[in-house]
């Protein structure tokens, strides 16, 4: 039923006069354990639809939601946009939205039926999060959520396509006191791809090591970033190469494609078709197929992220990021180097480690100046080793610079999805030099 | 709406064994126009209606939610949500509310010109206008981007203790983020308003006057300001960054879900603690309430998502931790009864502690007189960067709009000081408190999944004394 109404609206839409239209069709259902003190707190369960609707007439464009599946409701939707469109103003840089039909690329690993069953063992294993975090931990909170949904796509032009997906998050921070603590998360699509044990311990060992005497310290010092707080960086660098950034002037990126930004050894892609990539999906917003799109590559901006119609107005083809007004990333990949985490900590004579960050925040998103702040273990290394804890830091930097610093990019590659990183990043243990720590008063 | 549905839920989740039940049945529209550039990217309108309800059964809790608003579907995802919560057994965290007394009541929010009644036409006017206003100054603007939206929503509470509350609130906001490029340096500014009100609140702020006043100010930075000189200075601070600071590192560390650890994976916790209560954090002028009470504020409400009664909280009384804001949950764990602080952003979500109004209450110095008496200072009016520890100690605000105080004037412009300070000074180095209290919107962020909560920070501008600036 749901699905005919979004056929119905479509029609409908077109019948009325609207140049373009663009109907998406989702419907999905979700559960989240929530777990607090190593306790489960709250059980969350979801079942929501959702249809999206854009439409364009004479340049003008708007957008709407419906959420009551009947056709008195979709009758009821056209015609008050349809009404309220013809007053509106002009887009004048729209041009258009994607042409189909198009043959959509099979991704492997984007569903799982196993996952739709294991709401009992969801329990199950956030005891088992819980308890292997607590052997090193005091306490342990956090969240394991699953979810699948559907989605349909349907434009005037030409494209109907579907897709399927599955997915869990699983969340956890680990605490030996209360200014102890340790990270982890992990991702996947598929459920016996969850490695959330080893996140678990990972957490539970960063917070043990937290417990040694702490200080604050301000400079510059050659820092290594456990992927959880180098992909909050690479996110927001990501981010600023979406076209609609760009011109918002939310980006360090403008008027610099094809010049070399950053060090060689960066390489930043956005990629909607990894296999079992949290973000990864057949076709963006307007059902263009999504790709691999080198954003810097040996340290050169090669690309901007667009849609259809700013691909048009750069002419240029668009990257499958669309989203239903401004560009949006899909996953985004630092591409890994060759070190080990052994000679990456052998190579470093002052410097940090840094486990984790959060709060990042521009002074101004056109010259990069931004700071952000270590959460969790943070450590002083001297001659490769770790003497002791961190605490009261801050990263006060430019992004740019970071980019031209990094020195070192480990072997392997981790995805990254947490609540501060909100778009799934694949990166690797990250090297950068001469990064600029402050301290408070 | 169908508030027979609610009620359906919360009697349903009682028949499968629920000790209690409380269902928020929610139906909200919505409006926003985006101008980025001078050019209308998009008008959007939304019509959302759902249900969210949280129980408790065998001592466990559990939230439902859903928008397929049918009592066989609403039979189906309570009964899936029950078993789940359930199952916890062992794991799962006996969970008890503090006894509070169940309100009937229906409350609206009075619009002089209603919402519903305006065109997109009147919306993109007051864009249109704010952009011609922009190009009046002269200023170069080079990147503006700005989102006008509104909001009616309308939510009914019932519980199975009796509570009975309607509420109808209408809500106008907007946000600019605005880039000038002058003297060849480039600045950046974005800030919010918003308001439980009508759409005569817009009209009222002005937006084409505070826009142009916003690029006037930053080309007098831009094109007159001197390197900030560095150390320990008296500074003082304009109401938005006083604003930010009460919020950042005196509200949320105030919240008692935090404090109890239970948003240690998400927003974080705390540096107060139970055994805070009492004890000075302070200097004897910083008196920091909360309160939802206040009619047109962004963050108004009379009754909370669990059915308490609002009222004002005082945080800091003289310097003196004197209460955190509750829920019944943390509330029953400290012995005490809610003082009605919990909220959700919407039916999808459930409600946890949120702040409302928090600002610090003005005193009798005007802003002028603050700065008698300082030879060599900074005022910091407003700022741009701004980023906090997740124990809320370790803040930083870097200033946007600054001047060098000298003999007591404000003599020339200043890029970009910054203040790295610790809570634990921060409150008592505050010296004096001025009268020009200002109340500012913000979109607050909390709980996973992510709750963007309205909100209004604010105070009075404020003057420290023994901090240095960097």
């Amino acid at each position: 039923m749901h699905e005919e109404i979004a056929h119905y609206l479509s029609e409908k839409l077109q019948k009325k006069g609207a140049d373009d239209v663009i109907v998406q069709f989702g419907e999905g259902e979700s559960s989240l354990i929530k777990f607090v003190n190593s306790k489960i707190s709250t059980t969350k369960t979801w079942s929501n639809a959702n249809l999206g609707v854009f439409i364009a007439k004479d340049k003008k464009i708007m957008v709407s939601s419906l959420k009551e599946f009947n056709q008195k409701a979709a009758d009821e939707l056209a015609n008050k946009m349809m009404q309220n469109i013809r007053k509106l103003q002009p887009n004048k840089e729209y041009r258009g939205i994607a042409k189909g039909p198009y043959k959509y690329k099979d991704i492997s690993q984007l569903y799982d039926k196993k996952i739709e069953d294991m709401d009992e063992e969801m329990i199950d294993i956030t005891k088992q999060g819980i308890e292997a975090a607590g052997k090193t931990a005091k306490r342990v909170s956090g969240v394991f959520e699953k979810s699948k949904s559907e989605v349909l796509i349907l434009s005037s032009n030409n494209i109907h396509a579907r897709e399927k997906g599955s997915s869990l998050y699983f969340s956890l921070r680990a605490l030996a006191n209360k200014n102890a603590s340790g990270y982890g998360s992990c991702v996947s699509r598929m459920k016996d791809k969850l490695n959330f044990i080893d996140i678990a311990e990972h957490a539970g060992a960063i917070a043990k090591q937290a417990l040694l005497p702490r200080k604050s310290i301000a400079g510059k010092f050659d820092v290594l970033f456990e992927p959880y707080a180098f992909a909050a960086m690479v996110e927001r660098f990501a981010d600023s190469a979406s076209i609609f950034n760009v011109e918002s002037g939310l980006s360090c990126l403008e008027k610099k494609q094809g010049k070399k930004i950053g060090n060689s050894k960066v390489s930043i892609y956005d990629d909607g078709t990894i296999p079992n990539g949290f973000a990864s999906a057949l076709f963006d917003d307007e059902g263009t197929p999504t790709q691999r799109t080198a954003i810097l590559e040996k340290g050169v901006l090669k690309n901007y992220l667009h849609n259809t119609s700013s691909a048009k107005r750069y002419k240029t083809k668009s990257t499958g990021n669309a989203g239903l007004i401004s560009q949006k990333m899909n996953n985004i990949i630092l591409e890994k180097g060759n070190a080990s985490k052994e000679e990456m900590f052998k190579s470093i004579k002052k410097g940090i480690y840094i486990s984790n960050v959060w709060y990042t925040r521009f002074q101004n998103y056109q010259t990069g100046d931004f700071s952000t702040i270590p959460r969790d273990g943070a450590f002083y290394i001297e001659n490769g080793k770790i003497k002791y804890a961190l605490k009261d830091i801050r990263i006060s930097e430019n992004i740019l610079n970071l980019m031209q610093n990094v020195a070192m990019l480990g072997k392997e590659t981790h995805q990254v999805k947490t609540w501060e990183v909100e778009t799934p990043t694949f990166l690797p243990y990250t090297l950068v030099k001469n990064v600029n720590i402050t301290k408070p008063n | 709406m169908d508030k027979d549905l609610a009620n359906f839920s919360t009697n349903y989740a009682q028949k499968l064994g629920a000790s209690y039940a409380e269902a928020r049945l929610e139906e909200s529209t919505g409006n926003s126009t985006v101008i980025k550039n001078g050019i209308i990217q998009a008008t959007g309108f939304d019509k959302a209606e759902g249900l969210g309800m949280r129980f408790i059964i065998n001592k466990k809790m559990g939230f439902v939610s859903t928008n397929k608003l049918t009592k066989e579907k609403i039979k189906q995802v309570i009964e899936k949500a029950i078993k789940i919560t359930k199952a916890t057994g062992k794991v799962g965290e006996n969970i008890e509310l503090s006894d509070e007394k169940a309100h009937q009541a229906e409350y609206t929010v009075k619009q002089k010109i209603k919402l519903a009644d305006l065109s997109g036409e009147d919306r993109i006017k007051v864009l249109m206008d704010a952009e011609k206003a922009i190009a009046t100054t002269k200023v170069n603007v080079p990147s503006r981007y700005i989102v006008l939206s509104d909001e009616e929503v309308t939510e009914y509470l019932t519980t199975t203790e009796g509570t009975k509350i309607t509420a109808h609130i209408p809500r106008v906001h907007f946000y600019y983020f605005l880039s000038m490029l002058e003297n060849q340096k480039l600045s950046q500014r974005y800030w919010v308003y918003g308001a439980a009100s009508g759409w005569e609140q817009i009209q009222k702020w002005n937006i084409p006057k505070i826009l142009s006043e916003e690029a006037t100010t930053m080309k007098e930075v831009l094109t007159k300001g001197k390197k900030t000189p560095l150390g320990k200075m008296p500074i003082v601070c304009g109401p938005q960054v006083t604003g930010i600071m009460v919020h950042e590192s005196c509200g949320h560390p105030f919240e008692a879900d935090r404090i109890l650890g239970r948003e240690a994976a998400q927003a974080g916790e705390s540096y107060i603690s139970r055994d805070s209560l009492g004890k000075k954090i302070g200097s004897a002028v910083v008196n920091i309430v909360d309160d939802p009470t206040i009619p047109g504020t962004f963050g108004y409400y009379l009754y909370d998502n669990e059915g308490v009664k609002a009222r004002r909280k005082y945080l800091l009384k003289k310097g003196k931790v004197t209460e955190f804001l509750h829920n019944r949950e943390t509330a029953k764990q400290m012995g005490i009864k809610s003082n009605g602080s919990s909220r959700a952003s919407d039916y999808e979500k459930e409600a946890i502690i949120r702040m409302s109004n928090t600002f610090m209450l003005p005193g009798k110095q005007s802003e002028e007189e603050l700065f008698e008496g300082i030879k060599k200072g900074i005022y910091m009016k407003n700022f741009m960067e701004w980023n906090i520890d997740d124990k809320r100690l370790n803040q930083k605000y870097t200033g946007a709009a600054a001047w060098l105080i000298e003999n007591g004037e404000l003599t020339t412009p200043v890029i970009n000081p910054v203040l790295e300070v610790s809570s634990l000074k921060l409150y008592p180095s505050i010296e004096a408190v001025g009268n020009n209290l200002e109340l500012h919107a913000g979109d607050c962020g909390k709980g996973e999944p992510m709750q963007g909560i309205p909100v209004l920070l604010g105070g009075p501008s404020i003057k420290l004394q023994g901090l240095r600036i960097k």
